[in-house]
């Protein structure tokens, strides 16, 4: 009797899953169709090579995008979201039938960089350097790829906006945390923040390490910067001004003891996109205001 | 004694279970044919169709095919590794996870694929995939021996020494991957949620054809030893008398083991609790006998991992939940069903 029992339960669960199977594959998302440059369907990995790619004025040939593509907004409509590029497989990728995927050297995993290249899909994974001339170079690079060669009003832009950064007399230390839930990390030397901080006229607080690592109170002590950095989503997350003031080591800082803590959108300050200069004159400002 | 008909009968109904399965799971995915389903694209591939367009092939092929028969694969040596341990120790607690091997063998795994991704590229697929793959089978089958002399003396096997024993095997290997969550940057983080919650989504044929080797030279030696395992309970020196080489079959069973945990291990990460969930519900059904939930447990193993694999894949669409996380849901509350029954001997 309990054999049966336990043939009969398996059954009815396996017959159950396969009911909701074919009820969810009838719903397939609608994409809005304007009349796109090419047939290109692209699916785009990185938030600044998506941002390139809409400002090349290829939006609408856009089928997919990772996280990190917060801009345009327009997007979210008319692409797919598949999720972090960490984390994402090749399925859902193949899904939305894509003629190119484009993608940085910064942040695709080996594996899934494997199966796309096995799956056929013409794929260009550009270098991405944190410089104001990298950033032109991932422009042209990108542009090319989608078959534009209207791209130097882009470049002429950055260089215009990175003429309003303001020099600052007595550069700001300034410290980006990252926050993500519990885990707080800093950014070191090499990292798109460090870039912009130094282009907008300061410092990067932390000379002595590469990348990020875990913010430890004795290091956010010895730095002392005058400036607290985050993204709007992170301190938000962290529990805004407050909360940032409580995190540790901060208090004996310069920036605790003043109260300087500044946030940007994410996705503006790591793009490193056609809005570079957009972002360095916005940072700029801010460091303006906050070392009065 | 049960007939040898009765099994296969078992065998069969569980065979074709997991075939419906497989069809299903084929089936199963965000990706569409446009309007076909995948079984007729897998037809057509088989027919070597020239109209099939290179996506859905790939898809069918390279990408759902391989990671059925990938499951199929890793549950099913999961599944048996378990049910031979467990004969090995007499005990229903002795699995992979719980008595340290899987850590043993993520630890020497992340090793060489930390030391190895610097001379990565110049090695064939092949090989990278190996140097992991004897990694982990050093790894785990150190594991093994260090488990088996700490916890057995003279033929019986302390259990609480045991279980002790992959406490600690475990907390060495928590330390390193503590370790490379450390120096790894925040985007290689996300990958380490693979060695601690295993993961299918990397199949490949390759790797396949590896854990097919593996599984075949492993069954060879451990599948008959049914009866084996059944005279081993009398205790060894009864087992002796009938005529069994106990040595020889110990150190098969713990090479073995090793061998295919050490694989698994390397090719999908940690996915814990296979190896005490299908033996426990075979025992259920058989009682203790290992000429019945030996080979039965193989087909069993595919089966609940398939299961799992595919619902793992099509809950979160278009992300996947780690299947790590749906195999500990199932076998945490087995496990603590297995720990009230055996109260009193633990004691």
């Amino acid at each position: 009797m309990k054999k049966i029992m336990l043939a009969v339960s398996v059954l009815a669960a396996v017959y159950s899953c396969k009911k909701e199977q074919n009820a969810k594959t009838g719903t397939q998302t609608e994409i809005s169709s304007e009349t796109p440059k090419s047939n290109n369907k692209i699916v785009t990995l990185n938030g600044g090579i998506t941002e390139i790619v809409a400002a090349l004025g290829h939006e609408k040939e856009i089928v997919g995008t990772d996280v990190t593509s917060t801009y345009p907004g327009s997007l979210k409509a008319t692409a797919k979201d598949l999720g972090h590029v960490r984390s994402m497989t090749i399925e859902p990728i193949m899904a939305v039938s894509p003629t190119l995927i484009l993608a940085s050297d910064k942040d695709i995993n080996p594996e899934l960089m494997g199966k796309i290249k096995s799956s056929g899909i013409k794929t260009e994974v550009f270098k991405q350097e944190f410089t104001v001339d990298g950033t032109k170079k991932l422009i042209a690079d990108v542009a090319k790829a989608v078959g534009n060669t209207d791209y130097q009003k882009l470049n002429d832009k950055i260089d215009a906006d990175l003429k309003q950064v303001q020099p600052i007399a007595k550069k700001p230390k300034v410290l980006f945390i990252y926050a993500r839930g519990p885990m707080l990390m800093v950014s070191g030397k090499n990292t798109p923040m460090a870039s912009l901080i130094e282009l907008a006229g300061g410092e990067n607080a932390v000379s002595d390490f590469e990348d990020f690592k875990p913010l430890t109170p004795e290091a956010v002590v010895k730095a002392n910067p005058d400036v607290l950095f985050f993204f709007t989503s992170g301190l938000e997350g962290a529990g805004g001004n407050e909360g940032a003031l409580k995190m540790p080591g901060v208090s004996q800082t310069n920036a605790g003891k003043n109260k300087k803590i500044i946030a940007m959108d994410g996705g503006l300050v790591s793009g490193f996109g056609p809005r570079l200069g957009e972002a360095a004159v916005g940072l700029n400002k801010l460091l303006i205001e906050n070392t009065k | 004694m049960k007939t040898p008909s009765k099994l296969y009968f078992y065998m069969i109904i569980s065979v074709l279970l997991l075939i419906s399965l497989a069809v299903w799971s084929l089936n199963t995915g965000v990706y569409d044919f446009g309007g076909k389903s995948a079984f007729e694209v897998l037809g057509k591939l088989i027919q070597q169709d020239p109209d099939l367009s290179l996506s859905d092939k790939y898809v069918v092929w390279d990408v759902r095919t391989a990671r059925i028969i990938m499951a199929i694969l890793i549950g099913s040596m999961l599944a048996v590794s378990g049910t031979s341990l467990q004969g090995l120790f007499k005990n229903p607690l002795a699995t992979g996870d719980l008595i340290g091997l899987t850590s043993g063998a993520t630890l020497l795994a992340a090793v060489a694929i930390v030391l190895g991704g610097h001379f990565q590229q110049y090695l064939p697929e092949a090989v990278q995939f190996s140097l992991v793959g004897i990694s982990a089978f050093i790894g785990s089958f150190l594991s093994m021996l260090l488990v088996y002399r700490i916890s057995t003396s003279s033929g019986k096997t302390n259990v609480v020494m045991m279980l002790l024993t992959g406490v600690a095997i475990t907390a060495i290997g928590f330390s390193v991957t503590g370790f490379l969550i450390y120096i790894s940057k925040d985007e290689q983080l996300r990958d380490l949620t693979f060695w601690n919650l295993g993961s299918l989504a990397a199949a490949t044929w390759t790797k396949n054809i590896i854990l097919a080797i593996v599984l075949v030279i492993s069954y060879s030696m451990l599948l008959p030893k049914g009866k084996a395992l059944n005279a081993m309970m009398l205790g060894e020196k009864d087992a002796q008398h009938l005529g069994i080489n106990v040595e020889k079959l110990k150190k098969q069973i713990i090479i073995m083991t090793a061998l295919m945990i050490g694989t698994c291990v390397a090719f999908s990460g940690t996915i814990g609790f296979v190896g005490l969930i299908v033996p426990y519900i075979l025992r259920l059904l058989f009682k203790s006998n290992y000429a019945f939930i030996l080979p039965l447990s193989a087909v069993c193993g595919s089966i609940l991992l398939l299961t799992a694999d595919t619902f793992s894949r099509s809950i979160v669409q278009p992300s996947e939940l780690p299947i790590g996380i749906l195999t500990a849901l199932m076998g945490g509350p087995i496990f603590i069903a297995i720990l009230v029954k055996s109260k009193k001997s633990l004691a």
